[in-house]
């Protein structure tokens, strides 16, 4: 069996003179939580309507489960779209077995399948409620499970967690892992880096359009050099000497952090024992008020990857 | 197909299960029976109107006294029909009906055409008595006894304080008050109000007109006036115009010495006028009533079509425009193709229109079968004529091809629509091209083959409804052939275009696109 399930060959979308997508590719393996990170109007729905083939790329090409076109298999993913909407009149266990049975399933099994998730995933007592009844979290919720009710093997959130509380957005986490369990592949778009840290195998950063990283978590994080923050109102001078310092910055410091002294962020090799630095800090009478040696998390590798950009993006 | 069936089912059962949607289909029924009631309940509670006659030459009191017995009469005859239809025995019912029917049929046809004469031969036939003498074994058992209607018009008293011998000026300027309603009569100790002044004055004979005479100018206090505040009733005043003129040619007649019975057998002397339709098989080419309502019955269907249409495709519309304002359109197309959600919506809001009809059609029965009378008997005759007709497969035929090809359009406008205010505007132009043939639907049936009506047939929007309206008058053949060709042509090409807007269109945000980036959208290729 392939173990890709879904692969980008240069995919460029152009409206007009704006290009929305430039030139991505990718390949998602079998199995995994993929996200999609960046910036507001890093393209990221583009990217993931071309994987459904509900608008064409410009250029370049799209194999989804061996398919060239996600409408030739649209019975084996799921997909929510950004904006959220149902059929206010409906009642939420008819819509979700609309929407299955739209996907290929026969109303028995669709209705069983609707009833099974509102059960599991806590909104039961919503089922015989018309959608127009819901709240807005409740009501995505509801569209969340009316996209996986036929347990496509491909699922597609855009902006899953948006307007979630944080309850539920745990409630989202656990299906997302429940799938991935299951042996579904799960990709989902979104701009809160907790989400896609706690969940991810595998990410994509987008800004502008382009592709600036896809890979592992791990390997995201090792897009950024191993770094120290101390704060001392002495000299830092005797700290250069040390072999595997690359270079020493100031830090402006940030208000109400609480701290008066002077900051410092030292960009270290890999080789390099941050232990030597607080060592050779004692020996040198360098008085510490902090030292601060952490993984960077994906919000870091994010600012560092398309911060710039993402302001820019802002401001354009 | 599987999917085209899933989306029109939720469709439809979306539109039926809405409150709106029973509310505009049982409206007309509703708005036609209580239509109807209200008529016949308005013809009975007409009060009774007082008049004054003051007849000062002394010679027309009778011909004014024949007029409103007339009247009277003719408003009993209609009456003593409605009550036979309603209380005949149910068997044999098609004889009894015709046969009482077609009797009083003539005998009202005279009272139109010679009514002094038809009068007489009804009072002199003995009159209602008579009538229901000879009705009795055609009615229930259980009939009740017939209640005559009042009389409608009564002669009132003249009051005290008027000199009859007065001139009529001062009549007049005296009676002004009870005209224009601000003093009442005293009838029976019971406060009336003065309908209507007949006043002849004595020299009444002198302002007689005859051929040959120089013209004279129109003298208002020559003659008989008739004074009355309402001006819509014309019954009184031309009843009695005629009764007068009547009694004057009478008289006319015996001063020439004439003998008055030859002159009214001269009058009864008719030649036999058939009217036939060379297109009716043979033995039945007699225009009857019944063709003649098979001409106009397109009327009928032509305008069925333009409600029923125009309420399907605002469901179209408004269904399309929700769907993508709230963005559900998305997760549709990921499952389904722009081809089988489009098909699935003709589909479904095209059976929530033949829901419309149905139930339309269905109230008619039902009131037509619940409530017989003269008029419903007449509505089931025309019902019968029209259900036995060849105009209903032109209506099927023409509804499917007039929806479709309307309802693509306005697809392909909620396709690019994100709020309902922004297609009504797209819209307007699309109801006004409809609105034209429906306009032109009563000119259309007394003339179906004139040059400009074929003409116009021949453009496919209006195809439907012109074919239609011409259907019972026997288009050209090649009307026929090269229309229908034309229209489906069209539909082919209608639902192809629309669904090439509808795919760009669904997922579009922001303002409706300019007519230009239309047209680009419609040449690239999709």
């Amino acid at each position: 069996m392939n173990q890709s399930v879904l692969s980008l060959d240069h995919v460029t979308k152009t409206y007009g003179d704006f290009t929305a997508v430039n030139d991505v590719s990718l390949v998602i393996p079998r199995g995994t939580i993929y996200g999609f990170l960046g910036p507001n109007g890093a393209g990221k729905t583009t990217t993931l309507r071309m994987i459904l083939d509900i608008v064409k790329p410009t250029r370049g090409s799209v194999s989804i489960l061996g398919c060239a076109s996600a409408l030739d298999v649209r019975h084996r993913i799921g997909y929510l779209p950004e904006e959220k909407g149902l059929y206010k009149k409906m009642k939420v266990w008819a819509i979700i077995q609309y929407f299955a049975m739209l996907k290929g399933l026969d109303r028995h099994t669709a209705k069983q399948r609707a009833w099974t998730l509102l059960e599991q995933y806590g909104l039961k007592d919503f089922a015989e409620a018309k959608v127009e009844s819901l709240s807005k979290g409740m009501g995505q919720k509801v569209q969340v499970l009316s996209a996986v009710a036929h347990q496509p093997e491909l699922v597609i959130l855009d902006e899953p967690f948006s307007g979630l509380d944080p309850v539920n957005q745990g409630v989202l986490e656990e299906l997302i892992r429940d799938m991935a369990a299951a042996g579904q592949t799960v990709i989902f778009s979104t701009h809160v880096m907790q989400h896609a840290e706690r969940l991810c195998d595998h990410i994509l950063l987008i800004a502008k359009g382009r592709k600036v990283f896809d890979g592992s978590i791990a390997a995201a994080k090792a897009t950024i050099p191993r770094r120290i923050f101390i704060a001392t109102d002495d000299e830092v001078a005797p700290l250069e000497q040390i072999a595997g310092i690359d270079q020493i910055l100031s830090v402006e410091p940030t208000a109400g952090d609480g701290e008066t002294s002077r900051q410092w962020q030292l960009l270290i090799n890999e080789q390099l024992n941050p232990q030597l630095v607080l060592k050779t800090c004692f020996e040198k009478g360098i008085a510490l008020s902090r030292f601060d040696f952490t993984e960077p998390s994906l919000h870091d590798v994010f600012m560092h990857l398309v911060g710039a950009e993402a302001k820019e993006q802002v401001f354009r | 197909m599987n999917m085209v069936r899933l989306i029109a089912l939720r469709e439809y059962l979306e539109n039926v299960r809405t409150k709106g949607f029973w509310i505009g289909i049982l409206i007309f029924p509703v708005i036609f029976t209580a239509m109807y009631f209200l008529q016949s309940a308005l013809a009975r509670s007409t009060p009774t109107r007082y008049y004054l006659l003051i007849d000062q030459s002394g010679q027309y009191e009778q011909a004014v006294a024949t007029a409103i017995e007339r009247e009277h009469q003719s408003r009993l005859l209609q009456e003593f029909v409605n009550y036979l239809l309603e209380n005949r025995k149910e068997q044999n019912l098609e004889l009894t009906a015709a046969n009482a029917s077609t009797q009083i049929d003539e005998l009202i046809d005279e009272v139109d055409a010679d009514a002094v004469a038809a009068l007489d031969e009804w009072l002199d036939a003995g009159g209602l008595d008579v009538a229901l003498t000879m009705a009795s074994p055609y009615l229930r058992e259980d009939a009740p006894a017939f209640e005559p209607p009042p009389s409608q018009f009564i002669a009132a008293p003249l009051p005290a304080d008027i000199d009859p011998a007065a001139s009529p000026e001062q009549i007049v300027q005296h009676l002004r008050p009870f005209l224009s309603g601000e003093r009442e009569l005293l009838v029976d100790n019971q406060r009336v109000s003065l309908f209507a002044l007949i006043l002849i004055p004595a020299d009444v004979d002198a302002a007689i007109a005859r051929p040959g005479m120089p013209p004279r100018l129109n003298d208002l206090s020559s003659g008989v006036q008739y004074w009355a505040r309402n001006l819509t009733d014309s019954r009184l005043p031309d009843a009695i115009a005629d009764s007068i003129n009547s009694t004057i040619r009478t008289r006319e007649y015996r001063n020439q010495g004439v003998d008055t019975r030859i002159v009214r057998n001269v009058q009864h002397t008719r030649i036999p006028f058939n009217r036939l339709d060379p297109t009716a098989a043979e033995g039945e080419e007699a225009v009857s009533m019944a063709d003649t309502f098979r001409q106009f019955a397109p009327i009928g269907f032509a305008y069925l079509m333009f409600l029923s249409l125009m309420q399907s495709v605002q469901y179209l519309l408004s269904n399309t425009v929700e769907e993508k304002s709230n963005r559900i359109i998305e997760v549709l197309l990921a499952s389904v193709t722009s081809g089988e959600l489009m098909m699935g919506k003709l589909v479904g809001i095209g059976l929530s229109g033949l829901t419309t009809i149905a139930v339309w059609l269905l109230s008619f029965f039902l009131f037509v079968s619940l409530y017989q009378s003269t008029q419903t008997e007449l509505i089931s005759e025309i019902i019968n004529i029209i259900l036995g007709s060849e105009l209903i497969p032109w209506f099927v035929f023409y509804y499917f091809a007039g929806y479709a090809l309307y309802s693509g359009m306005f697809l392909a406008i909620g396709s690019l629509c994100n709020t309902l205010k922004e297609a009504q505007s797209l819209m307007m132009p699309m109801i006004l091209i409809q609105v034209i043939p429906i306009a032109m639907m009563a000119f259309v049936v007394m003339d179906p083959n004139n040059t400009l009506v074929r003409a116009m047939s021949w453009f496919p929007l209006f195809t439907p409804y012109l074919m239609m309206n011409r259907a019972a008058a026997d288009p050209p053949l090649i009307d026929v052939v090269g229309t229908t060709i034309l229209l489906l042509l069209s539909i082919v090409l209608v639902l192809w275009l629309s669904g090439k807007i509808f795919r760009h269109g669904v997922l579009r945000t922001g303002q409706p696109p300019r007519f230009s980036e239309m047209l680009r959208l419609l040449r690239r290729d999709v």
